[in-house]
C-alpha cells in the first residue's frame, strides 16, 4: 500500500507548480477579460462584457477568426487526406517503412523558426527554390508567382504547415494500423474484398479511437496556432496571417510599438478556449460509438 | 503485388521523402555558400566550405551565448519536469485514494488549454514574483506547461508495469518510498527517458512563451536569437549567415532524433494508441 504521506509528498510539487503557473493563470484570464486594462502598471476598469462586444464589432478579430477557421478546416482536410493516403501507401508492404516514417516525422523535431526561414527562401520570388524549379521545367508563367504576396501568403504558409503536420498524424495513424491483426486482412482477401473495402470495413473501424484522438490533437493545435505563422510573417506579421493567437499577442504586447490592451487581449484568449473545448466535445460526441472488441 | 503496380506507390512516397530531405540538406548546404552563391547556384553544393558564416552567426549573431542559455534553461527544465512529474504520475497510477481520477483529469486538461491564453496572466505573475525577463522565470513556466503531457505519458507507463514486484518489495518490509525508489523507478526508466527526450525537443524549439517572457537580448534562447537573425536578414540579405544559424539550431534536435527516434515515436504514439 502507498501511504497517505507519500501520496501527499509526491503530488504536492507537481500540483503546486501546475496550479500556480498554469491553471490559475488560465482561470484569471476569464476575470481579466471583464476589465479595460491598459498596462501592467495602470489601473483596470470593470467593463463587464464590454470587451466581448468590442470583439464582435472588430473586423480584425473576425479576420483572425476566419484565418484560424481556414487553418482548422482547410488545413485539417489536407493534413488528414495526406496522412491517410500515405498511411495506406507506406503500409502496403513496400520496402523501407521505418525509414519513411522517420523522414515524414522529421520536420516535427525542427525549430519552427528554422522551418519558417527555410520556407521563406523556398518561396523567395526571384531566387527561391520553388520558382527556379518551376522555371527550369518550363513553367515560366507559374514560376513568376509572388508566393508571399498578400493574396497568397496565407495559403503559402498553410502548405508549409500541412507538410509539417502530415508527418505527425501519419505516425499516429500508422501506429494504429500496426495494431490491426493481419488475419483480418487475410480473411478479407479470401472473401475477395477490394482494397477500398478492406480500408473502409477493416482499417477505419479498427483505428477509430486513434482517429478521434488525432482530430482532438489537431483541433488543439489549430486553435492555438501562433508560432509558425508568426515567424513566417517576419518583422511585421501581415494581417493576412493573423490567427487568434497572433491577434491576442499583438493586442497584448504590440509588434513594433507597444499596444497593451490587456483586458481586450485576454478576451481573445477566452474565445480560443471556448472554441477549442466546444469543438473537442463536438468531435468526441460525433465519433462516439460502442467499443469494438476483437 | 507486382513491381509494376508498386511503382506509383514508391514514386508518391519517395517524392515526399526526397522533398523533405532535399529542402533540409539545401538549407545546410547554403550555410556554407557565399552571399552571391546562395542566390545563383540553386541546388548545387557549395564551391568551397565557408565556415566563416558559422563564425558570423555564432559571434556577431551571438548564437554562441544563446546556445549556452538554451542548454542551461532546457537542461534545467527537463530535470525539474521529471523530478516533479515522475512521483506524481507514480502516485496517480499506483495508489488508491479518493479523488484520484478527478486529479488525473485535472492534470490532463492542461493539454487542451491554448498556450497563448497564458501570455498575459503569466507575464503579470512573473512581474509580481519579480521574475520577469529572467531565465529562472522562463524555466518555471516551462516546467508548468510541460507537466500535463509528462504526467499523462508517465501515468500510462506506470500503469503498464506489472505489480508483483512492488507487492513483493512491500511484503519484504520495504517502505512505500523504498519500493518506489528501488523497484518501480528502475522499471520506469525507459518511460522517464522517453519523457526526457520529448520534452527536450519541444523546449529546445519553444519560442512563443520565450518571446513573451524574455525581453533583454542577453537572455535570448536559441529560437529567439534565430528569430532576430531572421529579422535582421531583411536588411542585410545575409542568407548564408541566417542558414548557418538555422543549422546551429537544428543540429542538436536532429542528432537526438537520429539516435533515439524509435523510442520517441513509441512514446508519442503510446498515449494515442492503446
Amino acid at each position: 500500500m502507498i501511504g497517505q504521506r507519500l501520496i501527499g509528498l509526491f503530488l504536492t510539487p507537481a500540483l503546486a507548480i501546475y496550479l500556480c503557473l498554469f491553471l490559475i493563470p488560465t482561470g484569471c484570464t476569464f476575470y481579466f477579460s471583464l476589465f479595460e486594462w491598459s498596462g501592467f502598471g495602470s489601473d483596470a476598469r470593470f467593463v463587464g462584457f464590454g470587451n466581448y462586444r468590442r470583439l464582435w464589432n472588430d473586423p480584425t478579430f473576425w479576420l483572425s477568426f476566419r484565418n484560424t477557421s481556414a487553418l482548422l478546416f482547410a488545413g485539417g482536410f489536407f493534413v488528414f487526406l495526406l496522412a491517410f493516403l500515405y498511411t495506406i501507401l507506406i503500409n502496403s508492404g513496400i520496402w523501407g517503412k521505418k525509414l519513411f516514417r522517420l523522414i515524414f516525422f522529421l520536420p516535427n523535431v525542427v525549430s519552427v523558426v528554422a522551418l519558417s526561414a527555410m520556407w521563406a527562401y523556398i518561396y523567395n520570388p526571384r531566387h527561391g527554390l520553388l520558382n527556379s524549379t518551376l522555371k527550369s521545367v518550363g513553367l515560366d508563367e507559374l514560376g513568376r508567382t509572388l508566393w508571399t504576396s498578400p493574396d497568397n501568403i496565407f495559403w503559402a504558409m498553410l502548405a508549409a504547415l500541412v507538410w509539417v503536420f502530415t508527418g505527425f498524424f501519419l505516425i499516429l495513424l500508422l501506429a494504429g494500423v500496426d495494431k490491426i491483426p493481419l488475419d483480418m486482412y487475410e480473411a478479407a482477401d479470401l472473401e475477395g474484398a477490394s482494397h477500398w473495402h478492406k480500408f473502409w470495413y477493416i482499417t477505419v473501424p479498427m483505428i477509430w479511437d486513434v482517429m478521434t484522438i488525432s482530430f482532438v490533437i489537431w483541433i488543439i493545435n489549430a486553435v492555438k496556432m501562433f508560432e509558425f505563422p508568426f515567424a513566417f510573417g517576419f518583422l511585421q506579421v501581415p494581417q493576412q496571417l493573423y490567427t487568434l493567437g497572433i491577434y491576442l499577442y499583438i493586442m497584448g504586447f504590440g509588434q513594433r510599438d507597444p499596444i497593451y490592451q490587456l483586458g481586450y487581449a485576454t478576451a481573445i484568449g477566452v474565445v480560443m478556449l471556448i472554441v477549442a473545448f466546444s469543438l473537442i466535445l463536438l468531435v468526441r460526441r460525433l465519433m462516439r460509438r460502442d467499443r469494438l472488441e476483437f | 503485388m507486382s513491381v509494376l503496380r508498386r511503382l506509383p506507390i514508391y514514386l508518391a512516397v519517395w517524392a515526399w521523402v526526397a522533398f523533405t530531405v532535399a529542402a533540409l540538406l539545401w538549407v545546410v548546404m547554403s550555410a556554407f555558400k557565399s552571399k552571391r552563391e546562395v542566390l545563383r547556384s540553386g541546388l548545387k553544393p557549395p564551391a568551397e566550405l565557408r565556415w566563416e558564416n558559422f563564425e558570423t552567426a555564432w559571434n556577431v549573431g551571438r548564437l554562441g551565448e544563446f546556445f549556452t542559455n538554451s542548454v542551461v534553461i532546457v537542461g534545467l527544465s527537463v530535470l525539474l519536469i521529471l523530478a516533479v512529474s515522475t512521483p506524481a504520475a507514480y502516485v496517480l497510477s499506483r495508489a488508491t485514494f479518493r479523488g484520484r481520477e478527478a486529479l488525473t483529469n485535472l492534470f490532463v486538461i492542461g493539454m487542451g488549454i491554448p498556450i497563448p491564453m497564458l501570455f498575459i496572466p503569466i507575464f503579470g505573475i512573473l512581474a509580481w514574483l519579480r521574475l520577469s525577463d529572467s531565465l529562472t522565470g522562463l524555466t518555471l513556466v516551462f516546467v508548468a506547461v510541460s507537466i500535463p503531457f509528462t504526467v499523462y505519458l508517465l501515468t500510462g507507463f506506470f500503469a503498464s508495469l506489472p505489480s508483483e514486484l512492488e507487492a513483493a518489495a512491500l511484503l519484504d518490509g520495504c517502505s512505500d518510498f523504498q519500493a518506489f525508489l528501488h523497484v518501480m523507478l528502475p522499471m520506469a526508466m525507459p518511460g522517464v527517458a522517453t519523457a526526457a527526450i520529448l520534452n527536450f525537443i519541444w523546449l529546445w524549439n519553444e519560442y512563443q512563451l520565450s518571446l513573451v517572457i524574455l525581453n533583454s537580448p542577453d537572455n535570448r534562447t536559441l529560437p529567439l536569437g534565430l528569430y532576430s537573425l531572421q529579422n535582421a536578414m531583411q536588411y542585410t540579405s545575409d542568407w548564408p549567415g541566417l542558414f548557418a544559424g538555422v543549422t546551429i539550431v537544428i543540429i542538436p534536435t536532429i542528432l537526438v532524433y537520429a539516435v533515439l527516434s524509435e523510442r520517441m515515436i513509441t512514446g508519442m504514439t503510446m498515449g494515442a494508441v492503446k
